[in-house]
């Protein structure tokens, strides 16, 4: 009992699912010129799972970390679809690929030293690697492809062979099993930043690792608040600017309204929080200025167990394409949403609208009935946020207005992705979304989809969808190194190939509120197409 | 009140012949009374003093009339909802359109982003939300609709369904196992009543709230499926049992020290003297003196358990969604306390017309049933 009123404590805690996001449509490119200033108030939500590279897979995690531990390469601090573009971050210089994809070779930057003064070394990557699996890192899966990791990843014992790393000259080699096409992407996320080799293989948070990056964690208070302040050793480069608040305080609040009224009291001078839906006209009216409106690359879909009746039918899980009206549910989103058929978001290069599924609630009854299930009854799952628990109850409802005997199961948001991602669960259908850990379509197919990466706790692919076709495809552009518009139609190909079977019923991509205090100049805001607002841009006018 | 009152007596004219009796018996005074006087003394038992004390008070009644009100009008919810309302508690409208006031408007209206050609910036036309008819609109959507475009009113209505099953329900059960472990307490004392004390103290030991969130989240995931009892996880039973058993040591406990205290009686020895069984003694001697407490706490504890459940259900640990409570409906209007604060305060006044009428009347029921009690459910 105890340990439930415990869970109970830490629910408000787990982040909306997965990763981060994608391009801004909003103007403004940031100023490159410093404009330091000493304290950035941030008013956070609870989903900061973890303030520990190696453990975080949250938005706001990496939004906070990407400022503080640096990996091999990183993304430009710029606005719009250039903040894609991999750069050096920690190496010298982009990654030398061999011939046939497989080999990696970096160099780390002269002179690196951690914000406690000792020098970074090569092998401290190596060393992060294998910490991501010593703590069961959800990151894991995306360094599996390394020589010699699945071995270690058993043993836990001896080094992961594929890497070698010469700390006089800072060489670092990786030997990919098989080439991998958005392996760069990989070297790029927090999992791969280099921490110190005593760094113990637990939980850090509130014992902050030593960073590289221009920021250092002087403090963490989990559900309360964290402090970052300048990294003194953080030199900065042309990929890795110099940054402008001198520290950011970051308080956690869990409602939206309370986080709202901080900052238009002056207390805060940023709220992370999507500002309450019928606050929108009153703050867009009043505060027009301070609010930004921006567009992450994410996806919001109903999954569907085929591995579960009714919905091994292909019928069924079209019946629920057709029975959903789209434009209802951008609704229950404030109207902050668009609505979308599509696997991939509008974001992408890759994307190539379509609409197979038009509302049709009368074609949806006929295939029920045409599938033998009508009356058959199923359980809709969704966590307890707002964001899930308003489009579950709408789609429960649909699935009794088509003939399906609907119940809904909400539980808390902090045990939702782990409960409906075990296959003991067979949660049959019920609410998810996807915010991309890196811009490319593998983070999407190969993730979510390849029925080859189903595993029996923490499943991605909470459809079970298990096309051999679908997969073949997956493994086939997996190896391509580059994407060109030929690769890209393959892959916007594959996304109606998955939806002509249903795999999913997506429903909308959402859009979301950064809002600021009336001393910031939003003339320096960034917002990246992976990790959102870069607060190191942020300046005061 | 008056002498005669207090003393369970009442006198009015005789109109029968007199009878002569030279027989002396129980009901001597009667007898005397008709013999010398020509009046009879009717019997007046506790109950219909309680009665009589009862009904002089007109506040705790029309408190008790409040109440029934607020039952009668949930209780018509599905009456309102088909032939008025014209849906059910959980239809979502939300891409629909209705007519009020022979105007068109819809449920929850389109809203979008666009670019905004001056400033190229991103904005939004957030949507409106349907607020209340009234009854512009033929009994459609009266207080308006939720972010889900559900009728608001008939939501309340049903809301206050559940709550009242769940009130009613869970003070039932728990006065019932309360008064059971009580009277085995109390009667058998010795290691019974160290087993059942102790697991009063157990209960006890946790805040209420505190525990009956750990055990309505624990069994809002799966249920409860053991002993052969198989309870679904949404089911209105979770929040009854949990609310009903995490409160018994406040009934049980007082109830239990009546009863330590009636077991050294006189009657007690006589009956147990006269070789009566332990469930007679229990359930015909002791449990007919303590009746008027049990009601008492039975009707104080109703008030208590509608405000825990709504307590719970607001923490998402009583009612599961799609099913509306009163506590639910609170928890779903905060999000637009600003804007539309009609969806939690009309949840709130019905909580508080509901409590306050039981507790009310419950004073009123404590005060003539036994004046000097001092029948309090503190936690």
């Amino acid at each position: 009992m105890l340990a439930t009123g415990l869970a109970l404590l830490v629910a408000a805690c787990g982040g909306g699912g997965k990763k981060t996001e994608s391009t801004t449509t909003t103007a403004g490119g940031g100023s490159s010129q410093q404009k330091t200033f000493p304290n950035f108030r941030i008013v956070y939500d609870t989903g900061t799972d973890y303030l520990d590279p190696g453990l975080s897979y949250t938005v706001q995690g990496w939004q906070v970390m990407w400022n503080v531990y640096l990996s091999l390469l990183g993304y430009k601090h710029v606005n719009g679809p250039d903040g894609a573009t991999i750069v050096p971050a920690l190496a010298e210089d982009l990654p030398q690929i061999s011939s046939d994809g497989k080999t990696y070779t970096l160099t780390l930057r002269k002179g690196l030293k951690y914000s406690d003064g000792t020098a970074v070394k090569a092998s401290d990557f190596k060393y992060a690697i294998k910490r991501d699996f010593l703590v069961d890192s959800p990151g894991v899966g995306f360094f599996t492809n390394i020589v010699g990791a699945d071995t270690f990843s058993e043993t836990k014992k001896g080094d992961i062979s594929g890497i070698t790393a010469d700390d006089a000259t800072g060489k670092i080699t990786i030997k990919l099993a098989k080439p991998q096409g958005d392996f760069q992407n990989i070297l790029a996320t927090i999992f791969a930043a280099p921490v110190p080799a005593n760094t113990p293989a637990k939980d850090q948070s509130t014992h902050p690792i030593p960073s590289t990056g221009p920021y250092m964690i002087q403090s963490y208070s989990p559900s309360r608040q964290f402090v970052l302040v300048r990294n003194p050793s953080f030199k900065p480069t042309d990929d890795v600017p110099a940054t402008n608040p001198d520290k950011m305080t970051v308080k956690i609040v869990e409602d939206d309204s309370a986080a709202l009224q901080q900052v238009i009291n002056g207390q805060a001078d940023f709220d992370f929080h999507p500002i309450p839906v019928d606050r929108l006209a009153s703050v867009q009216q009043q505060h027009g200025d301070q609010l930004k409106i921006f567009t992450p690359a994410n996806t919001y879909y109903f999954f569907m167990n085929a591995r579960e009746k009714p919905f091994d039918d292909v019928r069924v899980r079209q019946a629920v394409n057709y029975a959903i009206d789209r434009n209802a549910l951008v609704r229950l989103y404030g109207g902050l949403a668009t609505p979308t058929e599509n696997i991939l978001p509008p974001t992408y290069p890759q994307y190539k609208k379509h609409t197979l599924y038009p509302l049709n609630v009368s074609k949806a009854k006929q295939l029920i009935n045409q599938a033998g299930v009508k009356g058959m009854t199923v359980t809709v799952w969704g966590s307890n946020r707002e964001t899930s628990k308003k489009p579950v109850e709408y789609l429960q409802d649909v699935l009794k207005k088509i003939g399906l005997d609907a119940k809904l199961k909400i539980i808390d948001a902090a045990i939702y992705w782990t409960t409906i991602g075990n296959q003991k669960t067979k949660a049959q259908i019920g609410f998810a979304d996807w915010f991309q850990d890196y811009p490319h379509p593998l983070d999407w197919f190969d993730v979510l989809l390849n029925g080859t990466r189903i595993t029996d706790t923490h499943n991605n692919n909470y459809s079970n969808f298990n096309d051999g076709n679908v997969n073949q495809k997956i493994a086939q552009l997996k190896q391509k190194a580059t994407l060109n518009d030929q690769i890209n139609g393959q892959w916007a190909a594959l996304d109606a190939q998955i939806m002509k079977k249903a795999g999913w019923a997506p429903y909308v991509n959402r859009q979301f509120t950064d809002f600021f205090g009336t001393d910031i100049d939003t003339g320096c805001y960034v917002s990246h197409v992976l990790y959102q607002l870069d607060f190191s841009r942020v300046c005061k006018k | 009140m008056g002498a005669l009152g207090s003393f369970g007596m009442a006198t009015k004219p005789q109109q029968t012949s007199r009878q002569e009796s030279a027989e002396l018996s129980l009901d001597t005074a009667a007898v005397l009374a008709r013999e010398e006087h020509g009046v009879s003394i009717a019997g007046r038992s506790p109950w219909y003093l309680a009665w009589r004390r009862l009904r002089r008070n007109y506040v705790a009644f029309a408190f008790l009339f409040l109440f029934f009100v607020m039952v009668t009008s949930c209780a018509l919810a599905p009456v309102f909802a088909n032939h008025v309302a014209h849906t059910d508690a959980n239809s979502n409208h939300v891409g629909e359109d209705i007519k009020v006031g022979g105007k068109i408007v819809p449920v929850i209206s389109a809203g979008g982003t666009y670019t905004d050609p001056k400033t190229h910036e991103l904005r939004v036309r957030p949507v409106t939300i349907l607020g209340p008819t009234w009854w512009h609109a033929d009994g459609k959507f009266v207080l308006g609709a939720d972010g889900n475009g559900r009728d608001v009113a008939v939501r309340l209505l049903y809301g206050g369904i559940n709550s009242l099953k769940v009130g009613i329900g869970s003070a039932l059960i728990c006065t019932l196992l309360s008064v059971i472990l009580a009277l085995l307490a109390g009667f058998y004392g010795g290691w019974v009543d160290w087993v059942i004390t102790r697991f009063f103290d157990l209960i006890w030991a946790f805040p209420v709230i505190l525990l009956a969130i750990a055990l309505g989240s624990a069994l809002s995931i799966n249920g409860f499926h053991h002993f052969g009892v198989n309870i679904a996880s949404g089911s209105l039973w979770i929040p009854t049992i949990v609310i009903s058993y995490v409160l018994i040591p406040y009934i049980g406990r007082p109830l239990r020290g009546q009863i330590l205290s009636l077991r050294e009686k006189e009657f007690i020895e006589a009956a147990i003297a006269q070789g009566a069984t332990p469930a007679r003694i229990m359930f015909a001697e002791i449990l007919p003196n303590i009746a008027s407490s049990v009601l008492v706490f039975f009707t104080l504890i109703i008030a208590n358990n509608i405000l825990t459940e709504a307590a719970l259900s607001f923490l998402g640990a009583g009612v599961q969604p799609p099913n509306p409570s009163w506590g639910t409906l609170i928890a779903e209007g905060q999000t637009r306390l600003i804007t539309a604060p009609w969806l939690t305060l009309t949840p709130g006044i019905a909580i508080v017309l509901t409590v306050l009428s039981l507790n009310i009347f419950g004073d009123g029921l404590r005060d003539a049933l036994d004046p000097r009690a001092k029948i309090r459910v503190e936690h």
